[in-house]
């Protein structure tokens, strides 16, 4: 979450975690944690990541033209050119579930809610939400990793009330759940999602840098303590007790710094602890896919899901000229400067993920790189905005998969083939195989070639 | 250890009237006690058959007083003996008091001694800031300080984990390096603030008599931020609803500590007959400066701009849109009746009226603050000032500077003179880090950094001294201990310079050094310390902060009214501390502070705006913390009031009996009854025919009834649910009121009781240390004085500062 207060003071919030808020806070004091890649002879293990897109696309312009490996990329995925031999187009993927069957209004809700889940939501605004479970929640149950799955998004949002037509803002804010009744509400603040992955403080600082501030801290840790030595002849039993806890801070302060001296093989996260949420979206969006890449490769987690932004975000992009908020231009009425606009944001997410895939090719990982070892999906819940369309919606996966995917074309599968049927197959090649997801069908054919 | 026999003798020398201890308590301890604690059983460790005479009770103090407290509570007997009748149960319990009482006078005078103290988060977060001039709050990242006897300074329980010894160090390494090098550049963050869901009722029609600051309206949107530095903020404020169309745009206003700084206006597009402000948002560049400021959003002037047709003051001039042709909602299928035909016509109208957006469904929905933007860079004049004590400029520094800056520094953060030998490590560790290559400011932060994970800096030690003067009930503290108590007490902050130099030159323990001192520091700005931490823990306002009043059944609670609460208590007691005003008032006043939103709460007119002022409270229901809000809601549960816990506050905080614990298997309250089939009253007093509660209740509930007047966010009310509030009350000894203004008098007849509240309470804090036994002359000394200076603020805290406990400590 952005540093929201809802009502929950950061006194409170200090006091609910007392003391039990604890550990590592000098850079030097890492666990030890070795990537499990890294070890040698084990293969790499399959990564899963889903980056969700909100307020669907401006389909004329996400559609490559032909079929098969001769196809053209559009305009929205151009900034995608240099993944196109590692990259499948899917198109005909539906979320029957998505639509209101009976319902009325709230298709946005109804669009995150069923995107990973294939189910169709119940109607409520209260406590008694009822979706589905997700690809994703799936598939970390079966993880052994410290997180068995990472939730994030660059959008925080009211969690409780009405978001959408009657339907409860859970909906529209976790396209995660780990059961029908309890939404992984995505994490947005980047600092906590640092410090949960790595700890407080963990700062970026090369080698001699360390060794020098470890000197200077162990001198300055036997300065005190010697100091703490002479008063303690001079001073009652009371006062004694109380620098008895100081010396006993002081060594077990000495012996972390010692221990994570002697530590070689630790993880050491390249970038550096990031204080908050970036004003800039596109260095804020970045960040969020540096942490998901930190965490696959420190394998701290196996299996994550990114909202680019939350269902029926109002999101401005002054920066890339469109000031308006995101939701209301889509409901473009086939105006062709909104059109614009939304073809715009399209293109301007497209950019920032194409940032994941690059960093995600660099980023050695056994053999190989991230990218060979993972199955990345990219997509959103709803096709055409306007019309609030629950099918053909737009879905891009990226990633070798350790060798299960072949890209380089564009897939057309025959109308209403279920969404799903693609999460049953990338779990399988997770080793993950629940008998169905919300309204699958089967299993997704052509991924690994016609 | 204390000289036992001589305290013998003397007791035996003076001893009660012979023969009560004989008759009443001896054959009491033998019929109720002795068959399980005797020599032989000895349960709980426990042998009464050795208590054979008066003296007994000063050579095993512990002992009677767990005596004392079990047949108080009447949780001995045990359950299924027979039970000692309550009048001679109270009679010797009386006696045990009694001998208590007069074995304090007979005891030999003891100033007590208090333990090593650990700085507190408060105290560390202000005396770094007054050492180094930057004001950044390191402490609030550390471990909640736990708190006994109601503060959290006390020195016995304020302990070091290595966890905190970890903070200590990543703090110190931080607040060197910002005092010297100035705040590390930051990227701008973002913030956000957004309330929970707000329910309101839509009206369709406007009101003409209304708050058009919008800041006490539902739809406005309030929060405390921190700015972390001196620097320009982007503030970014997002509207949410809808207003009809053919309305002018909507002016949204942001605020700042109550002053409105903004306008902004939203032209929001049509959908249909409504004008959507989803993500409407509106943004805007200010400077602001570092620290918590109030910051609030609003929707200005909700009613007006409105459509002609609302009738609405000062309406919108543009066109508003066709009503509905009737036609679209309404089919009549030949042949129906006409009594039918005129049921769907009334149908139809009425669909049309819902289609007619509401007068006010308008508001925030979040607000983002962004920044730091173009802060100031590098270290502060302020630090600069407080480090290069060489009168250099930095930069221009020669190297006898080192040992200038750092035996300075040494001796403002030890807070006393320091010795050259005692700096000689600290100048070493500089030198160690120049040879690594550092640059001088590099040397003095590493210098710096030493001092701020000290045990001279971390603690407040106070050297055990033997005894010179024979006969002297202590040795006093020296005179920069005796600064170091004075300026932790009064504003949790190091000495300043004035006070050391008083202490240096050895005139801080002459008396009129001493008062002057006194009142100066009570007009300091640091002195609001003494606010926070002292009133905020002895009148529980620091709960305040995390009251979740039930939101179905106090909808008004949001954080305005929160805020506001807060500021009111808070207000009141400054002002009678800077005022040196009578502290008396805290039970009755004339007057209160208010803003527009309070005083709408509490049904007093004439207050407009949202700035506090003095209000006179002449010929309202309201006067002395007992009627403010914020002690009123503190002290209730979320969903109702609860007269056991403003009985137990008021017992506990003003009159200083606090009662015992319930004993075990008390019967629970049946609560559900409440307000339904029973007023609470009711339901309590059925509660109360139980005996072994009532012995407590019956000092407790009284007190609580008389405040039944105020619901549990402090709002008056004459019905509890469908029951007429009943705020009358009967005393154990019998004096009657009837609701709250009585009650208050009759708290105002017992000066003395209140007087020795309010002075244990702030010894307890100013001493860092729970009161013993032998603090008792102390603090019937004080409370003289306060009585003797009628009762003003400065006569309380001088007379504690001239104390005993607090000029001098126990030798060694």
């Amino acid at each position: 979450m952005i540093i929201t207060k809802k009502h929950l003071s950061r006194r409170t919030l200090l006091r609910g975690l007392g003391t039990a808020l604890a550990l590592p806070l000098l850079d030097a004091m890492q666990p030890a944690m070795l990537p499990a890649a890294a070890t040698a002879g084990a293969s790499a293990p399959t990564r899963l990541a889903f980056t969700y897109i909100p307020n669907g696309v401006n389909y004329a312009h996400w559609r490559p033209s032909g079929v098969g490996s001769g196809y053209q990329l559009s305009r929205i995925l151009k900034p995608l050119e240099k993944f196109r031999e590692d990259m499948l187009v899917l198109t005909g993927l539906d979320i029957h579930n998505g639509n209101a069957l009976g319902d009325g209004g709230g298709d946005h809700a109804r669009a995150g809610a069923s995107y990973l889940t294939g189910i169709h939501c119940k109607k409520t605004t209260g406590a008694d939400i009822q979706g589905g479970i997700s690809a994703d929640q799936i598939a970390a149950r079966a993880m052994t990793t410290r997180l068995t799955s990472l939730e994030l998004g660059c959008e925080d949002s009211r969690t409780v009330g009405n978001c959408d037509s009657g339907f409860s803002c859970a909906y529209t804010n976790s396209i995660s759940w780990r059961s029908p009744t309890m939404p992984m509400p995505p994490e947005t603040n980047p600092r906590v999602v640092f410090e949960r992955l790595f700890g407080a403080d963990n700062l970026k600082v090369d080698d001699a840098t360390r060794a020098r501030r470890t000197l200077l801290r162990t001198s300055i840790l036997d300065t005190v303590a010697e100091r703490s030595r002479q008063l303690m002849g001079s001073v009652g039993p009371s006062d004694k007790r109380k620098l008895d806890e100081y010396m006993t801070g002081v060594r077990e302060v000495e012996r972390r710094i010692q221990s994570s001296e002697a530590d070689s093989g630790r993880f050491q996260p390249a970038i550096e602890a990031p204080a908050g949420v970036p004003v800039d979206f596109a260095e804020y969006a970045k960040l969020m896919f540096d942490l998901q890449i930190l965490a696959f490769q420190a394998d701290l987690t196996r299996v994550s899901t990114f909202m680019i932004g939350r269902e029926g975000s109002v999101r401005t992009y002054g920066e890339i000229g469109v000031p308006d908020p995101h939701h209301p231009i889509t409901h473009h009425q086939n105006r062709p400067d909104f059109l614009e606009k939304v073809s715009k944001i399209n293109e301007f997410h497209v950019q920032l993920y194409s940032y994941f895939l690059d960093r995600m090719k660099a980023a050695q990982d056994g053999d190989g790189s991230l990218f060979d070892h993972s199955l990345l999906v990219y997509g959103g819940g709803l096709c055409d905005p306007n019309r609030h369309q629950h099918e053909n919606v737009p879905t891009l996966l990226l990633g070798k998969g350790n060798g299960k995917i072949r890209g380089g074309r564009h897939v057309v599968y025959p109308d209403g083939t279920p969404l799903t049927n693609l999460y049953m197959t990338l779990l399988d090649h997770m080793n993950v195989r629940p008998d169905s997801i919300g309204d699958s069908t089967g299993k997704l054919d052509y991924l690994a070639g016609v | 250890m204390r000289p036992l026999l001589i305290l013998l003798a003397v007791s035996s020398a003076l001893a009660a009237p012979p023969g009560e201890f004989e008759k009443t308590v001896l054959p009491f301890l033998a019929s109720n006690c002795q068959s399980c604690h005797n020599s032989k059983l000895k349960t709980a460790d426990l042998d009464v058959s050795a208590f054979l005479t008066v003296e007994s009770v000063s050579a095993a103090t512990p002992a009677w007083t767990k005596i004392l407290q079990k047949i108080r509570t009447g949780e001995m007997p045990p359950k299924g003996l027979p039970r000692p009748d309550s009048a001679q149960s109270a009679a010797v319990a009386k006696w045990i008091e009694t001998e208590f009482e007069r074995e304090a006078r007979l005891a030999k005078p003891d100033p007590g001694r208090i333990t090593a103290r650990r700085l507190n988060r408060a105290e560390y977060n202000n005396t770094v800031r007054d050492l180094l001039g930057v004001d950044f709050r390191p402490a609030d990242d550390f471990p909640q300080d736990d708190s006994v006897f109601g503060f959290d300074n006390i020195a016995d329980t304020l302990s070091l984990s290595p966890v905190l010894m970890e903070k200590y160090m990543v703090a110190a390494e931080k607040i060197s390096r910002i005092a010297l090098f100035g705040a590390p550049p930051s990227k701008p963050l973002v913030e956000r603030y957004q309330p929970p869901y707000r329910e309101y009722e839509l009206s369709q029609t406007p009101q003409f008599d209304y708050d058009r600051t919008g800041l006490s309206m539902p739809q406005s949107l309030h929060w405390m931020h921190r700015f972390p530095v001196d620097a320009e903020y982007l503030i970014r404020i997002v509207p949410e609803g809808r207003r009809p169309t053919g309305s002018a745009p909507v002016e949204m206003g942001v605020w700042l500590d109550g002053k409105l700084v903004r306008t902004l206006d939203v032209d929001a597009p049509v959908e249909g007959n409504t004008l959507d402000l989803f993500g409407m948002a509106r943004e805007f560049r200010m400077r602001i400066p570092a620290g918590e400021h109030w910051l609030a959003g609003t929707v200005l002037h909700i009613y007006e701009g409105l459509p002609k047709s609302y009738n609405g003051p000062n309406p919108s001039d543009l066109p508003e849109p066709p009503v509905p042709d009737i036609s679209r909602f309404l089919r009549i299928a030949p042949g129906t009746s006409e009594a039918e035909a005129a049921r769907l016509r009334k149908e139809a109208q009425l669909k049309i009226a819902l289609l007619r957006a509401p007068a006010n469904r308008a508001y925030i929905h979040y607000m983002e603050v962004m920044g730091p933007y173009d802060p100031v860079p590098g270290p502060s004049a302020e630090s600069l000032k407080h480090v290069f004590l060489c009168g250099h400029r930095d930069g221009r520094h020669t190297e006898s500077c080192t040992r200038t800056i750092v035996a300075g520094l040494a001796r403002r953060a030890f807070r006393r003179p320091v010795s050259e030998q005692e700096t000689a490590p600290y100048l070493k560790l500089a030198a160690l880090a120049r040879q690594q290559g550092g640059s001088f400011n590099d040397g003095i932060a590493t210098a710096l950094q030493a001092l701020l994970v000290s045990p001279d800096f971390l603690f407040r030690i106070e050297k055990d001294r033997t005894q010179t003067k024979s006969g002297a009930p202590g040795v006093p503290v020296d005179q920069h201990e005796l600064a170091s108590r004075l300026s932790y007490f009064l504003w949790s902050s190091m000495p300043d310079e004035e006070l050391l130099r008083a202490a240096d030159q050895n005139r801080l323990r002459q008396p009129a050094v001493l008062a002057a001192q006194v009142r100066r520091m009570l007009q300091d700005e640091r002195a609001s310390a003494l606010v926070d931490n002292f009133a905020g823990q002895w009148l529980e306002l620091r709960r305040l902060e995390s009251a979740v009043p039930d939101r179905d059944k106090f909808p008004q609670f949001e954080e305005y009214l929160r805020i506001s609460m807060g500021k009111e208590t808070e207000l009141f007691f400054r002002n009678l501390m800077r005022e040196d005003r009578s502290v008396l008032e805290l039970l009755d006043a004339k007057y209160t502070f208010l803003n527009q939103r309070l005083a709408e709460f509490y049904g007093i007119p004439g207050v407009k705006g949202p700035e506090f002022r003095k209000v006179d409270l002449a010929g309202t229901r309201r006067g002395g913390i007992l009627t403010q809000a914020s002690v009123l809601t503190v002290s209730s549960y979320a969903t109702r009031t609860s007269p056991v816990l403003r009985g137990k506050w008021v017992l506990e905080n003003l009159l200083n009996a606090p009662p015992p614990p319930p004993p075990p298997n008390v019967p629970p309250l049946e609560e559900t009854k409440a307000g339904t089939s029973a007023s609470l009253r009711q339901v309590m007093e059925a509660h109360r025919a139980n005996a072994l509660c009532a012995s407590c209740h019956s000092k407790m509930d009284p007190l609580g009834f008389g405040l039944e007047n105020f619901n549990a966010i402090g709002e008056w009310r004459d019905k509890d649910g469908a029951f007429p509030v009943d705020s009358s009350g009967v005393l154990p000894d019998g004096r009657t009121f009837q609701g709250p203004a009585e009650l208050k008098s009759i708290l105002l007849q017992n000066k003395g009781a209140f007087a020795d509240s309010i002075t244990e309470k702030m010894l307890t804090y100013a001493l860092g240390r729970g009161l013993e036994r032998f603090d008792r002359p102390a603090v019937e000394q004080i409370t003289a004085k306060l009585a003797a200076g009628d009762y003003r603020f400065s006569a309380l805290v001088t007379a504690i500062v001239e104390s005993l406990p607090f000029e001098m400590r126990r030798p060694k």
